[in-house]
């Protein structure tokens, strides 16, 4: 059970490396043990270890090694475990790994796929767009065979869900990158005064001086020690900025949590400092994806992070310092260098040999040298992402061969490589000016915020240096030229992770795709996982070359959040879903009710059979739970005139302790809700709304005093949840409550129905009583102060108990709705809904003055339009239609079922139907379409209420 | 001429076929639908055996769609080369033989709202005008390859839009009676066999908004936007309709109530009539040609996380949850929501529409949290009062639209482009579209079908 | 997300307001016609640009304001107090 020994580790340590070799461990691949050490990513122990082929691309299944090691190396993603797509190059290898390569059948060795290489040059790009048309009945079956392509990891189905609350920061200042720009601007930024944070996506901060010579590690340790020493400076390593909205409003991703988990920090930082650096970019020739090629950033990762021989015999590509200082680390490693091809006197390379590693690479003259290992180093390309989430277009140099950014707002700046080149003092002094820069304009929009305020004594203590209003200027960073290389002489892989070649894209341009944009979607290039940011200025320039035109004058695809993949947990964090309950929630669990979610509101449906609830409330004395009613307490001498406005009916001659029903319209007309409203005093009301409705309505009200009447004297507080409600509902509901109330006569002729009291009930105070018949029986809707909610429905059941009270639930309440022809807003009314289709011909008061959807209601009043609402029985009174069944006339739709319940009452079905105004007529038949097919007659009503036209059980 | 690339004696033939006047393009299908003109010119077919020949030869492929100059005056002028423009210009081409037509489009083919997509096929409305006229979209979706020689991918998967209370389900159930009514399969469908289309959902009763049932339409899918784009492009440049990239419209000329031209970036183009198909900017133009829209524009954003393994097989929408998902052949899967709360143009994307998302799918479907999130982008939609289109014509003579797409404006691409064409063509409004006229809103007769238009697609 | 400048608490997340539209007079309901009317309701100037519309500040000072906007840059600054 010995691991394996590891062939390429170099066994004298590396000055800078950040493996721990005084431990080890191993970790699976592929169910084949490896060795590592701590410090070690996956890649790096699988690489000390001999492996070359890791992956196998995805059209063409071609075998994949290392090319960037880094977080985007697109050879590198494998299935740890349960969770997919993982990024083996960034992520550190740990014991007891269970690591996969992905997509690859029976093994990465010997992948079936592969053979898809050999329909290569017939599987051209969009090849798919070409085939597949005729049979078209086959194209599922096709789909199919698509689908097996699919070069991804897997979702098991039992994946446990990991949640990880997310976090909110308001820097002064957010620093994006932890390379030497990002340490010396975040730390300048901190000595001025401003609170820091500073975002580094490796697991360490210090970037590209990390992998670099002596000069660079000394440079390290002084900024890390920098950073250290500076107070108000947060790091986060092994994270993200992964985008920048409006606002500077800013989602940074902490990775590394356990599972594989994340965190979304939510940062609102007044200013921005983008110094992510430079990213290497792949030179595109035959032959460049074969495992053995890489970048020289990777190469010298390798040999100085992880003291790893990338191969044994290398050629290089070298076109800057960057390539020439990894003919220096290939030496010292010990790797035999074959040749150096220097492009900047004019040398290229052809073509690599070799399939499931390189043998041997043709050089630019002639030469064929045999080896191991290719490194290019061909230039660089700012990682732009968060410039354009910014608001920039950032502009093409080609004496530099890359993008610099353009016109920043105010609230964002750029250091480090992306801004310019130069030495490293040069560019340290660049960053320090852009911290001192940054630390100024928070400090500054910090005092602007603050004169937004209304004037107030300002009592603010602590020490912020008030705002210098002097700019800090920031140094001229030199430009140095670079030759511009993408392509070699030959065609190679563009998009490494979509198996886009040069070719590919010449291709798709020939055949008219010939913008960037139509060139990136037709092909697929800059689509997968890497978004661009190893492949998009070879995919502009090759563009640019096929249609003559400048890498300038093509422009680059749009770079969109997020800036590097996040995880759905991430995103989500914590499930934050409130749920209400009322006071009397206890007692209804503990008697069994059935819940029924209603918005935010849990509610009980029934407590048994709601059959025997209806019964209970017509015959006896029975109660509900009804405190998600809205409610809002009004008070002021204008209220009558807000009522008139906001109600179609009119208000200005409510007498204290009156209840009146209203409706309330939009402008267009249509039925927004409906409730009581009752006057409590002078100049105190209390109104009812649909529960629903609570909140929107009180914004309404608020919204039409605040806007057209500031004018009004009205105050408006909502107290939906300050009272718990309950509707005591049948003829001995008048004897139950009297055993309970004090202080309010409870006989008819003295509490008339319609009409409000306030007294005690049950021992408690401030006790609302108002009589309103929506169940259509004598009933009292009690609204207690809600601590005494659960003491008073305790106290009713208890005195109840004699006269046979039982709870009764929503369900209960539709049926006895419905017998008395009650409609619910949003249920037998629409969104289209005006006033005169939901039968209020009787409410709506069109001689008042104004009130709110007055001209459409008028106008729908003389032309008559707009359905009609209607009570309906089904002439078989044992068939109970479902709701939303159709009324028709053969197939022409000219209605609808809204509401349908079973009368226990009555013992037969009965209806509520939206209908054409010609079918409105009490006694017309209709036919009504059951959702099985059959169709049955049925009869428009009288009245809408089957039950108790008259409401003469409500009056006793 | 040189564009024209023909491959070898085979394709001569089809030439020589074409200029006889035999139908070079396929012919109508027996539901009497206008039989489609012979097309002037004649590409290479697409197909397998063709791959292999190209493969085999290694000879190029001809251009998908010609470069023409920009010429002065034009039979029709479309702004904006979208679905439903491209759509309009084929079968104006098409069905009634009128060619000398210029597609403008201030960006690339396809980049505003057809590119941004997320492609979803249904027709499973509310109204019985909205269930028709989309339904009559999905039967030219349906043989769309086969006609435009270009596989557009359509893949039917199944549609299931998921209600979490009473109301939505009897939403839903008015729904599936209406389409029922019309001829379309949609049904109501309970929580076990809502799991077994779906096994990734969570249909327990224990989340916070339990699954009560679905509205269940087996016609519905998805589709590759852009092939349709592309598809549309290139079988009306066959008939040959120029289509202008990189030409923004930015005036419309109108004398004496009619429309005399358009001026362009690059020149101005005397014609008769001009075809607004500029959904997310539609007022912006038709304020050029002085016609006030009921539109307003919001930002409709979508995202799209990593590739995995196929294990979504159909389209899942929650209106209660405000997020919609499906999985597309590359493995991707592709999530979308409700428009953003506020008017803008901009495309710029927010956080909270992609932290509502994640909440709202891995509490659909808790298996997901691990997966990445890999790209979200936005689109601009045109929002009208009554979540339905304003297609006809205008107070201007000439002056045509076909806008107010909302969320739903890539479905309804062939039969809008259909109906436009037949509108332009016969100066008559064809019944497929009369109640979308731009009347009836001062008329205030708007169409109802609010209860399905948002939040599923 | 973008900011929004409430006139009493300043500059706020707009995850705690409510877009409630673009600010038009609402004519006088007595004499509008049934066109003007109606196009007070649904025609909106919608301009990529500047615009005055109304906010309510939800989760704050529950005041309801008018500000501009640019509906393409977002950035915002304040009109006035909500007064039609």
């Amino acid at each position: 059970m010995s691991a394996p020994p590891t062939t390429m580790r170099l066994a004298t340590p590396r000055p800078g490396e950040e493996i721990d070799r005084a431990r080890s461990f191993t970790f699976t691949w592929n169910g084949r043990t490896i060795a590592a050490f701590p410090g070690d990513t996956i890649v790096s122990a699988l690489a000390a270890s001999g492996e070359r082929v890791l992956s196998r691309s995805y059209k063409y299944h071609r075998p994949r090694g290392v090319l960037t090691a880094s977080y985007h190396d697109p050879g590198c993603f494998f299935q740890v475990g349960d969770e997919p797509n993982v990024r083996g190059a960034h992520r550190l290898a740990e014991p007891g790994m269970d690591v996969h390569s992905q997509d690859t059948w029976p093994s990465l060795r010997f992948d079936v796929k592969a053979v898809n290489q050999l329909a290569g040059r017939f599987l051209g790009p969009g090849f798919y767009y070409k085939t597949f048309i005729k049979p078209q009945r086959l194209w599922p079956l096709y789909e199919r065979v698509l689908q097996r392509f699919v070069h991804a990891g897997h979702v098991p189905p039992d994946t446990p869900r990991v949640t990880v609350d997310k976090r909110y920061a308001h820097p002064d200042v957010l620093v994006a990158g932890g390379g030497p720009a990002g340490m010396a601007a975040a730390a300048a930024a901190a000595a001025a005064g401003a609170s820091v944070l500073l975002v580094e996506e490796e697991y360490r901060l210090g970037g590209h001086l990390r992998w670099g010579g002596d000069a660079d590690l000394a440079a390290l340790r002084e900024l890390r020690e920098l950073v250290a020493g500076t107070p108000g400076i947060e790091v986060l390593t092994n994270s993200v900025v992964a985008g920048r909205y409006d606002g500077n409003w800013i989602a940074v991703v902490r990775r590394g949590l356990p599972g594989g988990a994340e965190q979304l920090i939510k940062a609102r930082a007044r200013m921005l400092v983008v110094a992510p650096g430079l990213i290497e970019r792949p030179y595109v020739f035959a032959g460049n994806d074969v495992p053995g090629v890489m970048l020289a950033t990777a190469a010298r990762r390798l040999i100085n992070l992880h003291a790893v021989k990338p191969g044994r015999r290398a050629v290089v590509l070298t076109a800057n310092a960057e390539g020439d200082a990894a003919v220096a680390d290939l030496r010292e490693a010990g790797v035999e260098i074959a040749g150096v091809v220097d492009a900047r006197t004019g040398g290229d390379l052809v073509r690599v040999h070799g399939h499931r590693g390189v043998r041997a690479v043709e050089v630019a003259g002639g030469d064929t040298i045999e080896c191991d290992l290719v490194v290019t180093a061909v230039g660089w390309t700012a990682p732009t992402a968060l410039l354009n989430m910014s608001g920039d277009q950032p502009t093409y140099d080609p004496r530099a061969a890359r993008f610099f950014p353009g016109a920043l707002p105010e609230d964002v700046l750029a250091t480090g490589g992306i801004a310019g080149d130069g030495t490293r003092d040069q560019l340290i002094g660049h960053a320090e000016a852009a911290g001192r820069e940054a630390a100024r304009r928070a400090a500054r929009q910090r005092s602007q915020t603050r004169a937004m305020l209304p004037a107030h004594a300002n009592g603010h203590g602590g020490s912020w240096p008030p705002a210098d209003e002097q700019p800090v200027r920031l140094p001229e960073l030199p430009v140095d030229p670079h030759p511009e290389l993408f392509r070699a002489s030959t065609h190679g892989m563009v998009d490494f992770c979509e198996d886009v070649s040069s070719k590919d894209l010449v291709t798709a341009i020939g055949e008219g795709y010939d913008s960037i944009e139509l060139a990136k979607r037709y092909t697929t290039a800059t689509m997968g996982p890497t978004q661009g940011k190893l492949e998009v200025v070879n995919a502009v320039a090759i563009a640019a070359q096929a249609t003559g035109r400048t890498i300038g004058e093509t422009g680059t695809t749009t770079w969109r959040p997020p800036y590097a993949p996040v995880t759905l947990g991430a995103l989500a964090g914590r499930p934050w879903e409130p749920v209400r309950y009322s006071p009397m929630q206890p007692w209804h669990e503990s008697h069994h009710a059935s819940p029924l979610i209603a918005g935010a509101w849990i509610r009980p449906d029934r407590y048994g059979d709601p059959a025997a609830e209806v019964a209970a409330v017509r015959t006896k004395v029975a109660v509900i739970d009804v405190t998600p009613l809205g409610k809002l307490d009004l008070r002021g001498p204008d209220v009558p005139n807000l009522l008139n406005l906001l109600y179609v009916n009119k208000w200005s001659k409510l007498e204290i302790g009156r209840v009146r029903y209203g409706v309330m319209c939009t402008e267009d007309g249509v039925v927004f809700d409906d409730g009581v409203t009752g006057r409590l005093g002078p100049e105190h009301y209390l109104m009812s709304t649909t529960s629903s409705g609570a909140a929107a309505v009180w914004e309404w009200l608020e919204n039409w005093l605040q806007t057209t009447h500031p004018d009004w004297a009205v105050h408006v507080t909502p107290v939906t949840t300050a009272y718990a409600s309950m509707n005591v509902a049948g003829p001995a509901s008048r004897e139950l409550l009297e055993r309970v109330t004090e202080g309010v006569d409870l006989a008819n002729e003295a509490f008339p129905y319609m009409q409000v009291r306030t007294g005690r009930v049950a021992g408690a105070d401030g006790c609302v009583l108002w009589r309103i018949g929506f169940t259509g029986e004598l009933s009292y809707e009690l609204h207690v102060p809600a601590g005494y909610g659960l003491h008073v429905w305790e106290t009713l059941m208890d005195r109840g108990a004699d006269l046979g009270i039982v709870p009764f639930g929503v369900e209960a309440q539709r049926i006895l709705r419905l017998e008395k022809g009650h409609f619910i807003v949003g249920q037998d009314t629409d969104g289209l809904t005006r006033g005169f289709s939901a039968a209020l011909d009787w409410a709506i008061k069109l001689d008042k003055t104004d009130f709110v959807g007055k001209p459409e209601l008028a106008w729908q009043n003389a032309d008559g339009g707009g359905p009609r609402l209607v009570g309906l029985q089904p002439d078989d009174g044992t068939v109970v239609p479902a709701e939303a069944s159709q009324i028709v006339e053969g197939q022409r739709i000219v209605g609808r079922i809204t509401s349908s319940r079973m009368s226990p009452t009555l013992g037969r079905s009965i209806c509520l139907a939206q209908v054409e105004p010609r079918l409105a007529k009490p006694g017309t038949q209709v036919t009504v379409r059951l959702p099985a097919g059959r169709r049955i007659p049925a009869r428009v009503c009288e009245h809408l209420a089957h039950f108790d036209p008259d409401g003469s059980r409500m009056r006793v | 001429m040189q564009d024209l690339c023909c491959a070898g004696a085979g394709e001569h033939a089809h030439w020589a076929a074409a200029a006889t006047g035999r139908n070079a393009v396929e012919p109508a299908r027996a539901n009497g639908r206008r039989t489609t003109r012979p097309a002037p010119r004649r590409p290479p077919r697409y197909s397998a055996l063709a791959l292999v020949r190209h493969g085999l030869s290694g000879k190029e492929w001809p251009r998908a769609w010609r470069d023409h100059p920009l010429g002065t005056s034009y039979d029709v002028v479309i702004v904006g080369a979208g679905v439903h423009g491209l759509a309009a210009a084929y079968y104006l081409a098409a069905n009634h033989g009128i060619t000398n037509v210029a597609v403008l489009d201030k960006s690339y083919l396809g980049g505003g709202g057809s590119g941004r997509s997320t492609a979803i096929l249904r027709s499973n409305y509310l109204t019985p005008e909205g269930v028709r006229f989309y339904d009559r979209s999905m039967e030219l979706y349906r043989t769309l390859a086969a006609d435009l020689d270009y596989n557009v991918m359509f893949s039917r998967r199944g549609h299931l839009t998921l209600a979490h209370n009473d109301s939505s389900l009897r939403t839903m159930r008015w729904r599936a009676e209406v389409n029922k009514l019309q001829g379309v399969d949609s049904e109501l469908i309970g929580p076990a066999e809502i799991k077994r289309l779906v096994p990734y959902l969570d249909i327990s009763p224990d989340t916070r908004y339990p699954i009560l049932g679905a509205l269940y339409h087996p016609p519905g899918g998805i589709i590759r936007h852009d092939a349709v784009n592309w598809g549309y492009a290139r079988a009306a440049d066959v008939y040959g309709v120029q289509i202008h990239q990189g030409t923004e419209v930015t005036g419309i000329d109108v004398a004496d109530g009619r429309v005399r031209g358009v001026r362009t970036n690059r020149g101005d183009i005397a014609t008769p009539v001009v075809l607004n198909c500029t959904a997310g900017w539609s007022t912006l133009v038709a304020a050029m040609a002085g016609v006030r829209l009921p539109i307003q524009t919001f930002p409709l954003q979508a995202a799209v996380t990593e590739p995995v393994r196929p294990f979504l097989h159909s389209v899942v929408v929650s209106g209660t949850l405000h997020v919609y998902v499906s999985q597309t052949d590359r493995g991707e899967l592709v999530f979308g929501a409700s428009v953003d709360p506020f008017a803008s143009y901009s495309t710029r994307g927010s956080l909270e529409f992609a932290e509502g998302l994640a909440t709202h799918v891995i509490e659909l479907m808790p298996a997901l949290s691990k997966m990445r999130l890999l790209r979200q982008w936005s689109g601009l939609c045109d929002m009208t009062p009554d979540f339905s289109p304003i297609m006809g014509g205008t107070g201007v003579d000439g002056f045509y639209v076909d806008v107010g797409w909302g969320t739903y404006g890539f479905k309804a691409g062939p039969v809008s482009g259909e109906a436009m064409a037949e509108c332009i063509a016969t100066g008559r409004t064809p019944e497929i579209i009369a109640s979308f006229g731009l009347d009836r809103f001062g008329e205030g007769r708007l169409v109802g079908e609010k209860g399905a238009a948002a939040v599923g697609h | 997300m973008m900011l929004i400048r409430c006139p009493w608490c300043g500059p706020r997340g707009a995850a705690e307001f409510h877009y409630i539209g673009e600010f038009k007079p609402r004519p006088d309901a007595q004499s509008v016609t049934s066109a003007d009317w109606r196009d007070y309701l649904y025609v909106p100037a919608n301009p990529s640009g500047p615009v005055t519309e109304t906010w309510y500040h939800r989760m704050g000072c529950r005041r309801f304001f008018n500000l501009e906007r640019d509906t393409l840059t977002n950035e915002s600054r304040a009109v006035g107090e909500g007064i039609r």
